[in-house]
């Protein structure tokens, strides 16, 4: 089970591909260096045999057979090796000097190169069938003469070196499978260890779970930190989730029964009545559809495909206009209005979709603010980052309860028996907020509440 | 005055058919959008109501080919797709105006006759009169039996549009539009804040009022004795 998972993961994979590779590249290299070597060993050799062969000519001619054997001693003498074979025969192949035994066959390769096997003693060594090359040369007098060499020496060598080389490819090759087996073998165990932890949490449902990331470092450490949050945010999702539907049920359904009980009751009623009951009814019906269309504009917004449409504009300049709308209704209730605004902030964003944010806000301020309180709104720009501030000297909301606020549907228990209202301004004001990246939160103005907008500016 | 009508579902399009015969207009209904091509081919209409999603051909392409073939009927379109982008797709493809469904019956009525009254008035205009209300487009000076008003700039922008439809409903959303020119959808209804100073201004001192709201739909500049 393990082997098969061992052999199929991506890093056996890997390092098999890599050896392999490497392996190949190896063996060129050694390739290319025989073919080197052999090629630089056929000159050396051909120069030297030259050398010898002009030597030895030389030596015969001068002092005949003496010559030979005085040439012989001097370079058996020079020479740790007898690594040269010198013989002078005649015409019939009798020897006439040197120190090879006699003439033997061999095989010619074209111009005077020869090779032929030929046993041999030398130092501790016994060795057998010697491969022996050589070169001879005719004289005008009919006698041949002949230098050879054993190649055993090279033989050996390159025998060696291809040994060795084969050895290393081999134990690279085989260190490489197990090392990469066993790296393998470790990645396969952490994928292992948070495949099985996600799965028992898909199986089990239970979201509050999460990946234990102690024994994990480096790349797994943040990949175990990422599906944790991962979680964190569907589990957030899934509760928000769960409250909406709650909500839904509750603030949906109790108009929609009150809906269907009046209609019912409007066929017994008389003429008059019933003018008034299909107002009030017409009146529920709409407060139902526009707290459906806040719902799926909140959804639209959140799901942030709006972008698209963004442009620049200046936030100062929207709110003016919605100070601007909402003054009569300030006038009306004797509250004042501060403005503190600096100067312009040109945003990315949606003006519309803006303006219903800033018009919720100080909406809300007024409904909260008694008559003949005060309204405060502040624009401040720090670089290129802006801050709305709209404060109220109204109710003002207890700590405990501003974190809920923004969820869809939730209402100030006080503020319910107050104030009409559907619960979903603050939520489509917090889901505009973060589509322009922007962050929202609630202060105490003492007495009332100051709600604070961090918006970045256009780049 | 003939109006074309193209939109598949059966109890809205009766709801809107009935709606505009009973105030007088002459409906012909299409299901489809090629079926509404074709009728907008063969006859003239002074306006068109097309919905967005329509089976065979949808209500933009139909809006387009007609467009493309130099048919200037205005149009209003009709559509679930209530964002700013739809919007903006929706004039771009040759719309005059965008309702979102749903949608009050007056609201429908209020703009097809903005629409048809956009269609008549072609010229431009340098003077608008409803009864002894005056407003000077170039000089911006607004009287009332000779008597100036000094208007806050958004209120003469307000008083404008309604002495344009002088005599027709227009609703809240369609000042919000038109006057202040935000898509959004007031909480409170600030807009009647809004009236009312005006009406002071306007109608206060006058035994005359020229500035009625219409219960469940909008507001109307109307000269009363005229009616």
């Amino acid at each position: 089970m393990i082997l098969t998972k061992v052999l199929a993961s991506y890093t056996f994979r890997f390092m098999s591909l890599y050896v392999a590779a490497l392996s190949i590249a190896g063996l060129l290299v050694s390739i290319a260096m025989y073919a080197m070597y052999t090629n630089n060993f056929f000159y050396t050799t051909n120069d030297s045999f030259n050398t010898e062969m002009q030597a030895f000519e030389a030596a015969y001619s001068d002092d005949g057979v003496v010559g030979v054997r005085d040439y012989i001693e001097k370079t058996t003498h020079l020479q740790r090796f007898e690594r040269y074979f010198y013989l002078v025969v005649d015409e019939e192949h009798n020897k006439i000097a040197g120190n090879k035994a006699a003439w033997t066959s061999f095989k010619q390769y074209g111009d005077d190169w020869l090779s032929f096997q030929l046993d041999l003693v030398r130092g501790d060594r016994n060795t057998a069938n010697q491969q022996f090359w050589g070169q001879s040369r005719t004289l005008d007098n009919g006698n041949i003469l002949l230098v050879a060499r054993d190649y055993g020496d090279v033989i050996y060598t390159m025998t060696l070196v291809t040994y060795v080389v084969l050895r290393s490819m081999a134990i690279t090759i085989a260190l490489g499978i197990i090392g990469g087996a066993v790296l393998a073998a470790l990645s396969v165990y952490r994928v292992d260890k948070i495949n099985q932890s996600v799965s028992a949490i898909m199986t089990s449902g239970d979201l509050s779970q999460r990946i234990d990331r102690s024994n994990h470092q480096g790349d797994f450490r943040e990949l175990t930190t990422n599906l944790n949050n991962m979680l964190g945010r569907i589990e957030m999702l899934m509760q928000g989730m769960r409250e909406v539907s709650n909500n839904i049920a509750h603030d949906l359904r109790t108009p929609l029964t009150r809906l269907r009980n009046n209609l019912a009751k409007l066929q017994d009623l008389p003429g008059g009545e019933r003018d008034t009951i299909a107002q009030e009814l017409t009146e529920e019906a709409d407060n139902i559809l526009s707290t459906f269309n806040a719902l799926l504009r909140i959804a639209r917004v959140e799901s942030g495909n709006q972008r698209a449409g963004f442009k620049e504009i200046d936030i100062k300049v929207i709110l003016l206009d919605v100070i601007e709308l909402y003054e009569p209704l300030m006038a009306a209730k004797s509250i004042a209005l501060y403005q503190k605004l600096d100067r312009g902030l040109v945003v990315n964003g949606d003006r519309h979709l803006l303006f219903q944010a800033f018009a919720n806000l100080i909406d809300n301020a007024i409904k909260y603010t008694p008559e003949g309180g005060e309204v405060t709104v502040a624009l401040d720009v720090d670089g290129s980052r802006g801050k709305v501030s709209i404060a109220d000297t109204g109710i003002g909301i207890a700590d405990t309860e501003k974190p809920k606020v923004f969820r869809r549907f939730f209402r100030v228990e006080a503020s319910r028996s107050l104030q009409r209202g559907n619960g979903l301004g603050l939520s489509l004001v917090a889901a505009v907020v973060s589509l322009h990246k922007g962050g929202i939160n609630l202060a105490d103005a003492s007495p009332g509440l100051c709600v604070n907008v961090d918006l970045p500016g256009f780049a | 005055m003939r109006i074309l009508l193209i939109e598949d579902d059966d109890s809205v399009a009766d709801f809107i058919v009935e709606g505009l015969q009973q105030n007088g207009y002459e409906v012909s209904r299409a299901s489809d959008g090629e079926q509404g091509l074709t009728l907008a081919r063969e006859h003239a209409f002074d306006a068109m109501i097309v919905d967005r999603m329509l089976p065979l051909l949808d209500g933009l392409s139909a809006i387009e080919a007609l467009r493309d073939e130099k048919n200037t009927t205005p149009v209003l379109i009709l559509s679930a797709l209530g964002e700013v982008e739809d919007r903006v797709e929706g004039l771009k493809a040759g719309g005059d105006d965008y309702l979102v469904k749903p949608f009050a019956l007056v609201e429908l009525l209020a703009r097809v006759e903005a629409l048809l009254r956009r269609q008549s008035t072609g010229t431009t205009q340098t003077m608008l009169k409803t009864a002894d209300l005056e407003m000077d487009l170039l000089t911006h000076k607004v009287t009332r039996a000779g008597v100036r008003f000094n208007l806050q700039p958004r209120e003469y922008k307000l008083l404008e549009y309604l002495m344009k439809h002088a005599g027709q409903v227009v609703t809240r959303t369609m000042l919000l539009e038109n006057v202040w020119e935000y898509h959004f959808d007031p909480q409170t209804n600030v807009i009647d804040v809004h009236i009312s100073r005006l009406r002071q201004k306007i109608d206060r001192d006058f035994d005359r009022p020229l500035l009625s709201t219409v219960r469940g739909a909008g507001y109307m500049l109307h000269d009363p004795e005229q009616l």
